[in-house]
């Protein structure tokens, strides 16, 4: 069975159920994140479980995997030992999977990755199709495990953390963003085409948008989650920019293509629209994932409730656009661009949020600044390409992040404060969270025997052995490199300290009193995090940890070195270890000093923030002044726009064409004398529309000329457009009538000669215009040249199925822009709908409080309605 | 609004079902002759107006008529979609062939049916809505 679709399209009927049924299930629509969440993780398990056992037999390496299945059986002691509900099941289902399954497959010759491939649209001429293609690789299944597993536990977490007092509805609404974007980033993950992954990329942007603004009504939440939306939504579209330059220098979207054939990442590096395609791309991740001098959207986010800043802004979303780089790695990696672009804004976005993160107060504030830390830092190891250590680290930082989200939104529970000054002694009240709390501190402080310490070791070990660092002109920067990361990471050392005493050592503060410790919903999935953070650093020890990285990592033969046991024959990574420790103390131990300079330097230096705000500010007010003069809603002047830019676009377009009134030819030979009487009356009922001195007048003129074109139609055969055009008449009579008694009557006399002129001027040029259309459509000359009444005609019933050829282009061989249309048409009935109605109330109101209406305002917004 | 003109009421009677009937023709015939589902739901909208003038705004208003056009955009885009699932490209259109057991009628069904059921919905929709909500304006 095709596993790879149903983990992407299962979330997202999900998302559908809890929308329509969300107003009943209330907040037991949750447990449809759980049965989605719970779904895909054990379908992307089995996918990555089945094909990495078909990779090592094809490659014959059965060493490292015998050492899985051996490390597996440990992995079922652990999860017994520590009856953690789901840890323990999902772990020990691990540990069968790992040490079952892999040595039954074990010299299998079924070898790579899943695929599966859905063509959507294909264009024979240029071979570029946009395809729904997946693909389940290693990293793409880890990055598909790490969301749909951190979806359960944040899932379980939510069903007693939203207060249900707002509204079945509004949580089922929650939950179905939440569920869509899990199905999103699933995607992400999978996606083998470019353009699936920007469609995917976008709707995480629209729909952590939904959930960023989740408290609508406020003001802080709306300006949150539009920052959000502007900045990631803007490098969405430059990434989108970026793919097409890729298709255009190579000819093909699928990403594994691209990964595998050298020849095509030659063409790449040879391109001299290398750099901009590069830009492009990295302006994608650069916004998503937060980096310098994009950042300042993350710590806006968290506004939103802490199990959405836990999954979107800590654990999965911010991590796309590090895991784009991570796709793009293999495919750009060789190009001269990539590390000097990626290192130096990682660099800075690490040791400049590690900083910042010392400065705040907020629990939620101090995590999002260590987060944008983290995210830097897998950044700037691309930038080495460090492609071997990204599992290691993204996991790592997901194990330690998410259960400090959980954490600060249990605290926040029982305490109704987040801010770490009102806080305190917590320990005594909350014996749970605290354990907890340490867990993930520890783990993110890098102490032993923690994951975090494994990770940070292999990450010193790795800079000290980078090829890139050893090379050209990065030789000289080495040291000051390895030293920055030593400072961010004692900056973390510092506030991972300073988030466990400021919680729970010291004095019970009042906020503190009232405290009481959570149920098990709440710390259960915490625990369960908290767990891995550990147990993951204690099986470190027996080799497990190691070849699991390696196998889950985006490099092909990955082989960073995980342990938490010191190699003193290798002393560097202890040294920079224990350098880093010292440091951190000493951050710690002066942090008001510390604090007293940064505050004096944020004082001094502006944020990136305003200096966004002042560019959207701007952009808003070029584009205010241009609509107000010229979208100033009057009628007349749309008209006559549209008229002006038709007969000029049209006269240029046939003067490429090597057409003009030359090339017309009448012919009346086969004219029926009532059509020439036709024609006559139409001419007179069209002179009668200029003459009318009422709108009633006009109204009815205007019907008549519209009666007698369909005259025209039965002289000419054509009962099709005969059909819509009386239909149509019949209707807009009916539009006319409905709004004729609302409209002010017109001026006596009516408009000044200079604006009749101008009228006439531009009414004639586009009826000569029309004219000459209609006289050329009829010229046979013309007629043999272009025939694409004949080709249509020709198609109707092989192509289409039908004998009627003005509805089959209609429905089939034009259906994406009958589907644009019709979209629009639904948008007009349903904007027509909301403005007059809450008009009306609003109308209402004011009728009742003063009893007067305003005329002029009901005229303004009559005409804007007139379809 | 002229809403209490009894010729027009007894009028209505029988045009507003003919015209409803008479746009389910034109819409079923739309693939092969004269018809389809724009000019059908044109049809259906003049005979809901004829209904709205004779009896009333407020009985026509009884119904949220945007429903059935956001229904409407639903059928037309999952029968796109659809398509693309079974292995025809994206809005690119085939037929269903079904010789039906016992009475051997051959069934044509073209997949564009239903796209065009999604357009005379949307039009049928679109048109109520707006007539209604200025319909109402007048009151």
């Amino acid at each position: 069975m095709e596993l790879l679709p149903i983990i992407v399209f299962l979330p997202f009927a999900c998302a559908a159920v809890a929308l329509l049924t969300g107003r009943y299930l209330g907040k037991w629509s949750g447990l449809l994140m759980v049965g989605a969440a719970a779904a895909s993780f054990v379908m992307a398990l089995s996918l990555f479980l089945g094909s990495n056992a078909g990779h090592a037999g094809h490659a014959g390496d059965t060493e490292g995997y015998t050492q899985g299945g051996h490390a597996g059986e440990t992995a079922v002691e652990h999860g017994e030992e520590h009856a953690v509900a789901h840890a323990g099941d999902h772990v020990a289902d691990a540990g069968e999977h790992v040490g079952g399954h892999v040595g039954e497959h074990v010299g299998g010759d079924v070898g790579g990755p899943a695929l599966y491939n859905l063509t959507w649209l294909e264009d024979a001429g240029t071979n570029l199709s946009i395809s729904l293609r997946l693909q389940g690789d290693s990293f793409g299944l880890f990055f598909a495990m790490l969301v749909s597993g951190i979806g359960l536990l944040v899932g379980t977490y939510s069903l007693n953390y939203i207060d249900t007092t707002i509204g079945n509805g509004r949580v089922g609404r929650y939950y179905a963003a939440l569920i869509a974007f899990m199905g999103s980033m699933l995607g992400i993950a999978l996606a083998d085409d470019l353009f699936m992954l920007f469609v995917f990329w976008e709707m995480t942007s629209i729909t952590s948008f939904m959930l960023i603004g989740f408290w609508y009504g406020e003001d802080y939440a709306k300006k949150g989650a539009m920052t959000a939306l502007q900045v990631t939504a803007l490098g969405g579209l430059a990434m989108m920019a970026g793919f097409v330059l890729v298709g255009y220098i190579t000819g093909t979207y699928q990403i594994s293509e691209l990964v595998s054939n050298t020849e095509l990442q030659d063409k790449l590096m040879a391109s001299p629209l290398l750099l901009p395609t590069l830009l492009l791309i990295f302006a994608g991740a650069f916004t998503k994932s937060a980096q310098w001098p994009f950042h300042f959207w993350l710590p806006g986010a968290m506004v939103a409730p802490t199990p959405v800043s836990t999954y979107l802004h800590a654990a999965t979303m911010v991590k796309a656009g590090v895991f784009l780089i991570g796709r793009m790695l293999p495919i750009f990696g060789a190009s001269v661009y990539w590390s000097s672009i990626l290192v130096p804004i990682g660099l800075i976005t690490f040791l400049y949020a590690a900083y910042q993160s010392l400065m705040e107060h907020d629990l939620k504030a101090i995590l999002a600044r260590t987060t944008l830390a983290a995210l830097g830092m897998f950044m700037f190891l691309y930038g080495l390409k460090a492609g071997e250590q990204d599992a290691l680290q993204i996991w790592n930082h997901a194990m330690y992040k998410a259960p400090l989200f959980l954490v600060a939104g249990i605290v926040e529970h029982a305490t109704h404060s987040r801010d770490i000054r009102e806080l305190g002694g917590l320990r005594k009240k909350m014996p749970i969270t605290f354990v907890i709390c340490c867990l993930g501190a520890l783990s993110m402080a890098g102490l032993p025997p923690f994951f975090g310490f494994a990770a940070k070791e292999s990450l010193y070990g790795h800079l000290l052995s980078n090829e890139v660092l050893a090379t050209g002109m990065w030789q000289n920067l080495r040291w000051p490199i390895i030293g920055a990361c030593v400072l961010a990471n004692a900056f973390i050392f510092a506030v991972s300290w300073k988030l466990i005493l400021g919680l729970f050592a010291g004095k019970e503060t009042e906020k503190a009193h009232h405290a009481h410790e959570a149920g098990i919903s709440l710390w259960g999935p915490a625990a369960v995090l908290g767990t891995i953070a550990i147990g993951m650093g204690l099986l470190a020890t027996t080799g497990f940890t190691q070849s699991l990285v390696n196998n889950l990592s985006s490099a092909e033969h990955a082989h960073a070195h995980v342990t938490i046991i010191p190699d003193f024959s290798h002393p560097g990574p202890l040294v920079l270890s224990a350098i880093t420790i010292a440091l951190g103390i000493t951050i710690y131990l002066s942090r008001r000093v510390v604090n007293v300079f940064q505050f004096a330097m944020a004082k001094v230096l502006p944020t990136m923030q305003s200096i966004w705000d002042r560019f959207m500010n701007t952009s808003t007010a070029i584009a205010t002044a241009y609509s107000t003069k010229w979208q100033n809603g009057s009628l007349a002047w749309y008209m006559a726009a549209t008229c002006i830019a038709f007969v000029v676009f049209s006269w240029i377009a046939l003067h490429q064409g090597g057409l003009g009134l030359h090339s017309a030819e009448i012919n009346m030979a086969h004219t029926p004398w009532y059509g020439a009487a036709l024609c006559g009356l139409l001419g007179v009922a069209a002179i009668m529309v200029t003459k009318a001195e009422t709108r009633l007048g006009g109204a009815i003129t205007l019907t008549a000329t519209g009666f007698l074109t369909s005259l025209v139609f039965v002289v000419y055969r054509s009962p099709d457009i005969l059909l819509t055009q009386i239909l149509i008449e019949t209707v807009s009579t009916i539009f006319i009538l409905l709004i004729l008694f609302h409209m002010p009557s017109w001026k006596r006399g009516g408009p000044r000669p200079s604006r009749k002129l101008i009228d006439m001027t531009i009414a004639g040029a586009f009826g000569a215009t029309m004219t000459l259309f209609v006289l050329l459509m009829t010229t046979p000359a013309l007629r043999a040249k272009a025939n694409l009444a004949g080709e249509y005609l020709s198609r109707t019933y092989t192509g289409g199925g039908g004998q009627n050829a003005v509805n089959v282009i209609i429905v089939d061989f034009r259906a994406i822009d009958t589907t644009g249309e019709i979209v629009v048409l639904v948008m007009v009935g349903l904007i027509a709908f909301g403005l007059l109605r809450s008009r009306r109330k609003n109308n209402g109101a004011i009728q009742t409080a003063t009893n007067t209406v305003s005329k002029p305002g009901r005229h303004d917004n009559q005409e804007s309605t007139k379809p | 609004m002229i809403e209490h003109s009894p010729i027009l009421r007894t009028v209505a009677r029988f045009t507003v079902p003919l015209t409803v009937a008479m746009s389910v023709v034109v819409f079923m015939q739309g693939h092969n002759l004269p018809g389809g589902g724009f000019i059908a739901g044109v049809l259906a909208a003049a005979a809901g107006a004829t209904y709205l003038l004779a009896f009333g705004v407020v009985r026509a208003s009884k119904f949220s008529w945007w429903r059935l056009s956001v229904i409407g955009l639903l059928i037309a885009l999952v029968t796109g979609v659809v398509l693309g699932f079974v292995g025809v490209n994206f809005m690119d259109h085939t037929a269903i062939e079904w010789v039906v057991p016992g009475i051997h009628y051959h069934l044509h069904l073209p997949t564009a049916t239903f796209f065009d059921l999604g357009v005379y919905l949307i039009v049928f929709g679109t048109l109520m809505t707006v007539f209604v909500e200025l319909g109402l304006e007048g009151r």
